[in-house]
Order: C-alpha cells, then structure tokens, then sequence
C-alpha cells in the first residue's frame, strides 16, 4: 500500500510539468483552433535555454522564468511568421497541424545538428530528502509542484477575473462575435501565443529539471502526455488540462511502481483513447469542438 | 556502384506502394492516418515470423508463431494481418464522428503505443533488437549473388508495382472510386445520395492497410531483417508529404510523390560519402524533407500532379463534356479527365 501512495507522490511530481505543458497547449488550441504538433520542438527549446542559462550561472529558478520568456517570444515568431502564412493560403485543419509538424522537424534536428545529438546533464547538486509519511522528495521537486500550483492559480484568476482573461475566453468560444462586440482578436490572440509559450517554455524547463537531462528531443518525450491531457479536458479549460495532468502522471507512476514502466504511457493512452470513445461529449466539447476556422 | 541503383530502385517499388496504399486512405477517402507506419510494420513482423520456422532453444532471437512457410505465404499472411488491424482499429476510431485532426492524433497515438508494447515485450518481436535472418524468397533455388539477387528483386517489384497500379486505377475510376470521392467531398450528400459511408470508409481503410502491410511484407523480403528503427512513426510524415507534393487524389501524383520524396531525400544521401560528424547527414535530412513540405505546400498546394477534374460522360445522355472544355477537340469518351 505504501507503495502506491509513494507513486501518488511520484505522480504529483510528474504531474507538474505535464501540467504547465497542458494549460499552454489548452490555451493555444482553445484560442487558434490549430493542433500545435510543434508543441514539443517549443518544449525543447525551454528545456535547453534553462541547461543554458543555468550552465552561465544563473539561478536555476529564473532560469525558468527566463526559459519561458524566451519559449514565448519564439512561439509568437513561429505562429505570425509561419503559421499564419499558411492559415491565409487556406490550410485546413490537418493541414496545419501537418504544417506544425514539420516546423517541429526543421527546429529539433537543427538542434539536434547543432548540438551534435548529445545529450547534457542539468547538475541540481546533491539534495537533501524530505518525507511526508511514504513519499518522499527532495526541496526543488517540492519547488516544482509550488511552482505549478502558483502558476495554475495566477493563470485561473487571470482567466476568470481579469478583462483580458474574460476576452481570451470569449475569443475561445466564439471568435466571430467577440470581434463584433469590440474585442481586439488579433490582439488577444498574441497575448493567447505569448502567455502558451510562457507555459511550454516553462513546461521543458520544469521537466529537465525533473529529469536532470536534455538533449534535442526531450519535448518529444513529453508532449504526447500533454497533449493527452490537454485533450482530455475540454480544450480551452485550463481546469480540465490541471485535472488530466494530475490523473495522467499519478496513473503513469503507480503503473509504473507496480511494476510494469514499459507500458506506463500504454495506460495513460488507453485511459484517454477510453475516455474520448466513451464519452463523445469530451470530443465535441461543447462550441470550440467543432469549429473549422483557424483563427491565427 | 550498381548497388546504389538496385537498391534505390526497390525502395522506390516499395514506396510506390506505401504512397498508394497511403493516397487511398488519405487522398480518395479522407481518412487522416497519421500512424500509417504501424500497418506496414505490422506486414514486415506477420511476413518475418511466419517465414523464420519455430523459435527453438537455439535461436538468438523470440517471437511469436513461427513457422516456415514457403513463398508466397508469408506475404499473404503479412497483408491479411494488415487489413484485420485496419479492420480493427477502422471500426473503433472511423465509424464515430471525430474531427480530423483527432483522428490524426489518434492514429500518431497508436503508432506510440504499438512501438513501446513491441520495444518493452520481447517475446513478441524481438523487442528493440527487432528480427533477423529472414529468408529471402528463391534465394536457395536460383543461387544468384548478391547483386544478381537485388536486380530479381528490382524485376519482381516492377512486376507486383504494375500489378498493384493496374488493380487501384481499375478501383478508383470504378462507381466504387466515385462514391469514394463522393465521400470526400460531401459525405451528407453522399449519404442521401444512397452511399453507405461508415462501410465504404472501412472497407477503404482496410485495403490501404492492407496494400501497407504488403509493402512492408515485400520490404523485409528483401532486406531480411526489421526492427523499431524502421519504424517510428516520423516516418508516416514522409508518406503523407510524398503524397502531399506529388499530388494527392490520384495515382500517378503519388508514384510521383513516390520518386521525389523518400527516394532521393532518404536513400540517395545515405550512399554518399560522410560529411560532418557521423550522424549529420540523416539529420539534416529530417530537415530537408520538413523545408520540402513547407515549401511545396506554399507555392503548389495541391501538389504537382493535382488531382484532374472528372467528368463522367455516359453513352446516349446529352454531352455534358462539352460545357467544361475549354477550346479542345469533341470526342466520344465514356469517362474524361481533365485537368485545371
């Protein structure tokens, strides 16, 4: 029994940067209504401009935030320049999210060119252990999952109470009449890109930390969690993203104590694959669901 | 020298028929099948165990079945074993309305798993370490060498390419291939008009996976070994993106694809000298076919060969062929396709 909840405790920890990486993805796909495969390559970069950074001797947590500004300023580049280019020439959906996927390619293996394929260790030093009851974890996986909880927080009252926050909203639902009722959308929309790849960059930050490697593709290792997740609750719930991230890294972890890590991510696939079949709502997911217009 | 020719050219047949196999699905039905390469696996492991006898307690490597059979067997059963996955996972993600880049991500999410279940279970394929030693068809009885053996081959795909072509055009301009396009285009009219979508949509999808799994049947006939590596599914990006720039929607466009993308991107450069650090050059070539697509898709959308209208003219109704001719000679022909 111990063991589980020591793998309740693993799944939190996992659960943070699953967590960070699912609300930008939501708030992206919610917002444009384009299934950023390139999430990850963007992960990469966060992930790497932290080792950077941390590496000239930065402290390690602003590194993180630095990670996120960077990952930011990079997606907003990449979506004004590339994606939208392709949204006017009338890409169709999967058109752009095959579009997204190549710019993933061109930008991870010319990392991965650069960087000669190698992979670096993020050094954190040695930590002391804490334990509550069974689980036990070091000070920076407690500052990990602080951060996600904080972050999490800032981004819901933002959402919810703020008047950008309410504009991001509406602008999910309904971009058309949020234009007719006065709402700057292209705006709005660059603030959707920036405040997402703060998330992503933050995300590949946070997971590096976690796993103390990074090479060219570390994101790909991550992103098919997040989007699991990201596309469990319905897209553009931040709520929904931090409720699947939860159950995605506590189900991978105690699969994993269990005993059987090969297939920890086989569950967590099946438990999406189930949740979406057997529940076509999740899918439609109310108005944003079925949207065909790509608004970049 | 001669290598690199028979070689490349038996990747070609094998990626012609990936890019048909693929332009079905994708280009005639609509069907987004993003884990593509987990058909044609599934068609190299069926052909691999059924053709490398029973694992004994001699044998280096473990895998599930193994028999013996003798030629054409493994192939058939390599691509029946192909369109039951199709069969299987067409009937759980296709008969329910899902958007279509769900369904792409659905599809990316099974090529996943299937790579992880087969790394992490080594007694159903050998695991990472994959299979080896698979015989190649006539070898023993014709005692070729080795380069006499690649140009068989190359002969032996032309063939089973013709046959194939043959076999898809005859479908595709059939009532069959226009309720397909149907399909694509309006599947509410299609459905009024009497076309049972849900079926035909299976039916397609199975024979794409089908047509899949032959092709990796064939491929590890020739190459006599297959493991993880050969399928990731990045790889599925190539195939869409030869279907995608050769021209999507009909055949020749895809063969078209076929020659470009993966054969003188992927096989050519792997047979030049190094250059860079070891590893650079497969690299770079991920890059490469990313710019090509991004590229092609910006300045020719529909590909290079795009998809021909078709007009259907039958014997004894009044010509309607007439009204979409621009300045071209009348001639009686039972069906016409023309370009933009």
């Amino acid at each position: 029994m111990n063991l589980y909840i020591e793998g309740i405790g693993f799944g939190i920890i996992a659960a943070a940067s699953i967590l960070l990486g699912a609300m930008g993805f939501t708030l992206q796909f919610g917002l444009t209504n384009v299934l950023n495969i390139g999430y990850g390559a963007l992960m990469t970069f966060g992930a790497f401009s932290c080792y950077l950074l941390h590496v000239w001797g930065v402290n390690v947590w602003i590194a993180v935030i630095l990670a996120g500004i960077g990952t930011s300023l990079l997606t907003l580049l990449v979506a004004k320049t590339i994606l939208t280019v392709y949204v006017r020439k009338g890409a169709a959906l999967f058109e752009m999210a095959m579009i997204t996927f190549g710019v993933a390619l061109i930008l991870e293996n010319t990392l991965a060119a650069v960087t000669r394929s190698n992979t670096y260790i993020l050094n954190m030093g040695l930590e002391h252990a804490h334990s509550i009851g069974p689980i036990r974890f070091t000070t920076t996986q407690l500052i990990l999952v602080i951060l996600a909880v904080s972050v999490f927080i800032l981004l819901d009252s933002f959402l919810n109470l703020t008047k950008v926050g309410k504009a991001l909203r509406a602008t999910a639902v309904d971009p058309d009449l949020a234009r007719a009722s006065g709402i700057a959308t292209s705006r709005i929309i660059t603030v959707a890109w920036l405040m997402s790849g703060f998330l992503c960059g933050m995300a590949g930050a946070v997971f590096t930390i976690d796993i103390f490697t990074v090479n060219a593709f570390t994101g790909d290792s991550l992103m098919p969690l997040v989007i699991v997740a990201a596309l469990m609750g319905k897209a553009g719930s931040v709520r929904g993203a931090v409720l699947a991230s939860l159950v995605l890294g506590i189900v991978t972890q105690v699969v994993s104590i269990a005993g059987a890590s090969s297939y920890d991510s086989v569950v967590a696939y099946g438990a999406l694959a189930l949740a979406l079949l057997a529940n076509p709502k999740l899918l439609q997911g109310g108005l944003v669901a079925e949207r065909v217009q790509i608004t970049v | 020298m001669q290598d690199f020719v028979s070689i490349s050219l038996v990747y070609l047949g094998v990626y012609a028929l990936s890019a048909w196999s693929l332009n079905l699905q994708f280009g005639y039905a609509g069907i987004i099948n993003f884990g593509w390469i987990v058909f044609q696996a599934v068609g190299a492991y069926f052909a691999a165990v059924t053709s490398l006898g029973p694992v004994t307690s001699h044998s280096y490597q473990s895998y599930i079945f193994g028999s013996s059979l003798s030629f054409p067997l493994p192939l058939i059963v390599g691509t029946l074993a192909g369109a039951v996955l199709a069969a299987i996972l067409g009937f759980v993600v296709l008969t329910r309305k899902i958007r279509s880049d769900f369904v792409a991500v659905i599809m990316l999410v099974v090529a996943i798993i299937s790579l992880q279940v087969v790394v992490a279970n080594v007694s159903l394929f050998n695991g990472a370490n994959g299979l080896s030693g698979i015989p190649q068809p006539f070898n023993g009885v014709m005692h070729l060498s080795r380069s006499g053996y690649q140009w068989f081959y190359v002969g032996w795909m032309a063939v089973i390419c013709i046959i194939v072509y043959l076999g898809i055009e005859w479908l595709c301009r059939s009532s069959w291939g226009r309720s397909l396009r149907a399909m694509r285009e309006d599947e509410i009219l299609a459905t009024h008009l009497g076309i049972n979508v849900q079926f035909l949509r299976l039916v397609v999808f199975v024979i794409g996976g089908g047509l899949a799994a032959f092709s990796g049947a064939l491929l590890v006939e020739f190459l006599g070994a297959w493991s993880p590596d050969a399928w990731s599914f990045v790889e599925t990006f190539v195939v869409f993106v030869a279907v995608y720039i050769g021209g999507r929607g009909n055949n020749r466009g895809a063969f078209l694809g076929a020659l470009l993308v993966p054969v003188i991107f992927g096989v050519f450069p792997s047979f030049l000298p190094a250059f860079g650090y070891p590893g650079l050059s497969s690299t770079l070539q991920w890059v490469v076919i990313a710019l090509l697509w991004l590229v092609t898709f910006y300045f020719r959308p529909a590909g290079i060969l795009p998809e021909g209208r078709l007009i259907v003219q039958r014997k004894g109704m009044p010509d309607v062929s007439s009204m979409f001719r621009r300045g071209r000679q009348n001639k009686e022909k039972s069906m016409l396709s023309e370009g933009r």
